[in-house]
């Protein structure tokens, strides 16, 4: 029987904007399991990181349901959402941005287990606050030094310490290594990957980084200007992509080894606007087997293979 | 065999910057050479020295707080540092010219793209306003820009699109040198692809050298010839693509390709380099990477590898390569 943590139901997030409306998230559908690693990529501007961040209700879904172990979220109080958050945690892209400057390393993985008011002494919170420091691989002396005389490593390790401070059930994880050098991401991508084993955490692996998002997760969806082109498990989505954008996206990964040269398909033109998007599919102006009906009508995601879900008219034909 | 031509001979390159926390040894005894018409990739992480050593190609170091303490720059049979600064300045985008890391911050936010490139044509080449921007045009074409864009201004671009009005003015005066520092790492992979794409085109068209910097391995095996990495202001290994990626030998290289995750295996484990970059205001004695290298012996914290040559196209600095140091890389490379 699969243990459904999370379930996401037509998500639809727009932004009123001077120019229009802008379509972030349109009707995003999908379960996640616990324990499991859903991993979101697509390109600068498909919604991948408001998908987070309304899931979360740091952005309020337009519509939608997120139902969180069994209970739909987007309708409760603010003061139960407050309550909820410690169970749903996110780790974001920017370890120089999302720290407080005037705070040293160990206010900053406090400040939850403050604002939940978690201890009742100070000795029992500091004794915490250690405790996660070493877990996320931060040394005892470094518990009084401010952000900006540690590394991009580092400071991404606080980030992961402070979402865990609540012992979270669900973290979302917005592009978490896109800012580190290679060596370094390898390390927070080992220890993510370590936490998950140890408390059998759930994520929802948010990247652009098609190599990273492949050894993290178990299924993937793929976006394109705010709806899911395609949908599977990571195996099944390297090894048989079905959308065109899809194979295009893997198509264009350079890979570090010789005689790996592949077909590129270059993709022509660039990603259109979200803010009032015409009627039709939208990866249609780009694709090179659309058809009239692909600008007249947008194509539902279905279920192609089990378990594999794709958004295309002619999904059967390739 | 005709002798090799090289487009650039850099020797002992080496630049420090006094700052107020110590001295930046940001380059310690440099040598590359690119051959004409070739690429070459410039690998490493942030603080390596990657675009440090490119601004010193084109003398662009700023100076104070940098200075260039040792080495020669041959560019094209001449050393760079007899030039006056007024020769100097007819060589950059001329002879030489760099493509930035980021196209949202290197363009002229109050100038049409048009008039951006004419200026470099007006600059090095005899010609009147109005043939100068007719050429920005052709050039905006040759890119993939529509040329009766000429008029509008960065903002209205995309950043792919940014970036190929940079490519644009970079090639504009046929450079026998293209520097291109990070060019696609703003982009997304699709954009990138097109990028790299149309770089290799017009590389191939106008027979440019280049001088590669990325940390991407991907994209070294896509478009370069040849590779240098490069640690702590030095250059651990250099080979051709196939030295570096099939005949790896340096344990920091080695460090770099466990680090990235296998698309075809995704069941293997990552094998990161432990440790961090060593501060270069401090960088330590011996080897540079011994305080992270998993072979580190006592000698390696005291002396600096020597460049071992393994074949005529491989050099490494490694302590493991050189005869009598009892250094071993656990006997599965010499």
């Amino acid at each position: 029987m699969s243990d459904v943590l999370l379930e996401v139901k037509n998500l639809t997030k727009y932004f009123e904007t001077p120019a229009g409306t802008l379509h972030a998230v349109d009707g995003l559908t999908f379960r996640l399991e616990r324990g499991k690693t859903l991993g979101v990529v697509g390109e600068s501007g498909c919604g991948k990181s408001t998908t987070g961040r309304a899931i979360l209700r740091l952005h309020e879904p337009t519509s939608g349901e997120v139902i969180f172990e069994g209970r739909d979220i987007t309708g409760i109080s603010q003061k139960e959402m407050t309550r909820l958050r410690t169970e749903m945690q996110m780790i974001f892209q920017d370890p120089f941005a999302s720290l407080n400057p005037r705070k040293t390393v160990s206010e900053i993985i406090a400040e939850p287990l403050r604002l939940h008011k978690m201890f009742k002494n100070k000795k029992e919170q500091e004794k915490r606050v250690l405790e996660l420091m070493e877990l996320v691989g931060l040394s005892e002396r470094l518990v009084n030094t401010y952000p900006h005389e540690l590394d991009g490593g580092r400071r991404q390790r606080i980030g992961i310490a402070r979402a865990l401070a609540m012992k979270p059930k669900f973290i979302v994880c917005d592009e978490p290594v896109s800012a580190l050098d290679v060596s370094i991401q390898a390390q927070i991508l080992n220890l993510l990957k370590n936490l998950q084993k140890e408390f059998g955490l759930t994520y929802m692996f948010i990247t652009h980084d098609l190599s990273v998002v492949n050894y993290f997760s178990d299924e993937i969806v793929v976006m394109y200007l705010g709806k899911v082109v395609e949908h599977a498990s990571s195996e099944d989505l390297f090894a048989h992509p079905i959308h065109p954008y899809t194979k295009a996206l893997l198509s264009a990964i350079p890979i570090p080894s010789l005689g790996a040269r592949k077909e590129r398909i270059l993709l022509k033109g660039e990603i259109t606007s979200p803010i009032n998007p015409k009627p039709g599919c939208r990866f249609a102006p780009r694709c090179e087997y659309a058809q009239p009906c692909c600008f007249e009508q947008s194509p539902e995601l279905k279920e192609q293979e089990p378990n594999h879900f794709v958004s295309c008219h002619f999904s059967d034909k390739f | 065999m005709a002798e090799k031509q090289y487009c650039i001979d850099i020797k002992d390159l080496a630049v420090k910057f006094t700052t107020m926390d110590g001295v930046v040894h940001a380059i310690n005894g440099v040598d590359l050479k690119i051959e004409k018409g070739k690429t070459l990739g410039l690998v490493g992480e942030t603080g390596a020295g990657k675009t440090t050593t490119a601004l010193s190609i084109l003398r662009l170091i700023p100076n104070p707080p940098g200075e260039i303490t040792s080495g020669t720059i041959v560019l094209e049979e001449k050393n760079i540092f007899e030039y006056t600064e007024k020769e100097m300045e007819a060589i950059r985008g001329k002879q030489v010219s760099m493509i930035f890391q980021d196209p949202m911050t290197s363009l002229n936010p109050v100038m049409t793209v048009g008039d951006q490139i004419a200026e470099v044509i007006q600059l090095h080449e005899n010609v009147d306003a109005k043939g100068a921007l007719e050429k920005a045009k052709e050039m905006l074409e040759m890119v993939g820009i529509p040329g009766n864009r000429a008029g509008e201004y960065p903002h209205q671009f995309s950043g792919g699109m940014k970036q190929r009005v940079i490519i644009a003015m970079a090639l504009v005066c046929n450079p026998h040198l293209l520097i291109a520092d990070e060019p696609t790492t703003a982009l997304d992979v699709t954009i990138q692809a097109q990028v790299l794409d149309l770089m290799q085109k017009l590389k191939e068209k106008y027979g440019t050298s280049m001088l590669m910097i990325t940390h991407d391995l991907g994209i070294v095996a896509e478009v370069c010839d040849e590779v240098s990495i490069m640690y702590a202001g030095r250059i651990v290994e250099h080979g051709t693509l196939e030295d570096i990626f099939n005949r790896t030998s340096h344990p920091y290289t080695e460090g770099l390709f466990g680090s990235l995750p296998n698309i075809e295996k995704r069941e293997e484990e990552l094998k990161p380099i432990p440790g961090l970059m060593p501060d270069p205001t401090n960088l330590p004695a011996g080897c540079p990477f011994h305080p992270r290298c998993v072979y580190c012996q006592e000698i390696c914290k005291s002396r600096v590898p020597a460049q071992t040559h393994l074949s005529d196209t491989h050099t490494v600095a490694c302590l493991a390569y050189e005869e009598g140091t009892g250094v071993s890389l656990g006997g599965k490379h010499s």
